[in-house]
């Protein structure tokens, strides 16, 4: 125990709230060059082994773009009154529910095996395994964003425009990112003890993209099962992207909120999870 | 009698348990509902150990496989938690233990001295001052831009050894690691070692009692996970070697039967 721990322990609730929710952001700082070393070594690796390297990043996303639009233009209707008479639309829509969709399950299949994929480092030096999910959500991040930067070029070629509310990416990221990151220092901590929290994952995921309007809308449900579907974050992440790149509105500011208080909750409790669990993980991994 | 300033490691009452799960249904219900209910055994690795090291002393620790030697190397580098008791380490502690087997395979030499640097606390850009030299001294010249996976164990140890030279550390944590380089390298880690003597601390855990003696001025002996004698190196060793040659002993009678 070091002479910060101490004094720490001596303040006011208040000022262990404020030290509390700075924790995770100070922590990040102070690491910043291994954050970065791990960093650039995570994107490399991604597609190590291949010739094409990150070509293949690029052409999984537009392939499956392609197959939507021909798949889904003209055949069938936007199931809403959103329609802005674009065929390319309901394309678009999907594809945003995949990206999102596609974001949250590559951390969810992850996030168990992530602390033994580097348990080398966690056992033999003195190495902050707090770091791991953020590294590898930023991973994710630079994944997902291909997509997006994808399909932004899809919305301008397709339909000659693009909405002034993309300007508000960053509202659906910096949520995104935090809800992510609380997941994985959950999942992770948990799948170090148990491997149980794989399999438990790889149930669960195929299940979530049924039960998560990837494919189709909250709108025509009834008001009762639509409350129902915001419990799952992820329809608040995904009706958001789609107001802003695809209808081009304002997100609804209740979902928003809802989706934020999710998100800064999932991320704080998974610092706090993972904070209690740190002791007995380099035991045990 | 120097001043309390002077200390850089001190250890009060180190204890380690490891938990013992029968199974791993025992392990996940004690993540979920630790706080109600206690599903393992424990195993103490140390006991109670206390010392502490000042500023320029080497401390040896002999034991033998499994005495807790390397649980408590781990603790005074902060790598693991102690159960009871505390440590304070004051200083940049740069842990040479279990040599090259912290690298990642899949990335380069380059890549992982990134990252050990990193690990140890050096900012990004001293590391890229330092990567030519750190080449140098382990001697590993192209292989640099390799992955660690087709590296011979030798060189990994190299490469090793040579991060932990050249990270400017006030504590050197020396493990029994070493043993695995060629002659010609060992002379050259000897060497530094040597060097380094006049201004660092050094803890150094080795089997060979001849280096013990050479190098330090203090040792203690881990039995069992608590101290069974400490002093000068000359005491200590007599003590460990006069045990040992009583359980060779024994084994003799046991091998003859």
């Amino acid at each position: 125990m070091d002479g910060r721990t101490v004094v720490a322990q001596r303040r006011g609730p208040l000022a262990r709230i404020g030290r509390f929710l700075a924790e995770p952001f100070k922590d990040a700082w102070h690491h910043r060059d291994l954050l970065l070393a791990i960093l650039q070594r995570e994107l490399a690796e991604r597609f190590k082994g291949s010739v094409a390297g990150w070509v293949w990043a690029v052409t999984a996303p537009l392939l499956s773009l392609i197959v939507y639009t021909v798949a889904f233009s003209g055949a069938v209707r936007l199931p809403s009154g959103e329609v802005s008479g674009s065929n390319f639309d309901y394309a678009l829509f999907i594809f945003g529910g995949l990206i999102a969709f596609n974001f949250f399950s590559e951390m969810a299949y992850r996030a168990p095996s992530l602390l033994h994929e580097y348990a080398h480092f966690i056992k033999q030096t003195m190495f902050p395994a707090e770091m791991l999910p953020i590294i590898s959500t930023l991973r994710a991040t630079a994944y997902a964003s291909i997509g997006l930067v994808l399909m932004l070029v899809a919305q301008l070629v397709l339909t000659g425009t693009l909405h002034w509310t993309v300007l508000l990416l960053p509202i659906w990221y910096i949520p995104f990112i935090a809800f992510l990151i609380g997941m994985t220092w959950t999942l992770s901590a948990m799948g170090a003890f148990t491997r149980d929290t794989a399999y438990l994952m790889m149930t669960v995921a195929p299940l979530l993209m049924f039960a998560t309007p990837v494919f189709y809308s909250t709108d025509q449900m009834s008001e009762t099962l639509k409350l129902v579907f915001y419990i799952n974050i992820l329809t608040g992440f995904i009706e958001v992207l789609r107001d802003i790149v695809v209808f081009g509105q304002l997100p609804n500011p209740l979902v928003c909120a809802w989706v934020l208080f999710l998100s800064v909750a999932t991320f704080y409790f998974g610092f706090w999870f993972f904070g209690k669990q740190r002791d007995g993980i380099a035991d045990v991994i | 009698m120097s001043s309390e300033k002077d200390v850089v490691i001190r250890a009060r009452h180190l204890a380690k348990a490891y938990r013992i799960y029968g199974n791993q249904q025992q392990r996940l219900k004690q993540v979920l509902f630790g706080s109600w209910h206690t599903y393992y055994r424990s195993f103490w690795a140390l006991k109670d150990i206390s010392f502490e090291v000042r500023r320029g002393e080497a401390l040896g620790i002999l034991g033998r496989n499994g005495c807790g030697k390397s649980t408590l190397l781990q603790i005074a580098c902060g790598m693991i938690r102690p159960t009871k008791g505390e440590i304070m380490v004051n200083g940049r502690i740069a842990p040479v233990l279990a040599l090259g087997g912290t690298f990642d395979a899949e990335s380069t030499g380059r890549q992982n001295v990134l990252i050990g640097g990193a690990v140890l606390g050096l900012k990004r850009h001293e590391i890229l001052e330092k990567m030519d030299s750190i080449a140098d001294f382990a001697g590993i010249g192209d292989f640099m831009g390799q992955p660690v996976k087709f590296y011979s164990s030798g060189m990994r140890v190299r490469l090793a050894f040579a991060i932990c030279a050249h990270i400017d550390p006030e504590i050197l944590v020396v493990d029994e690691a070493l043993a695995v380089g060629d002659a010609v390298f060992q002379r050259k880690c000897m060497d530094w070692i040597d060097n380094f003597r006049r201004r660092g601390t050094l803890l150094f855990v080795s089997h060979a009692t001849s280096e013990v003696a050479r190098l330090c001025n203090n040792a203690i002996w881990i039995d069992d996970g608590r101290i069974r004698e400490a002093g000068t190196p000359a005491n200590v060793i007599r003590a460990y070697r006069r045990a040992t040659l009583i359980e060779q002993d024994n084994m003799r009678r046991f091998s003859a039967m």
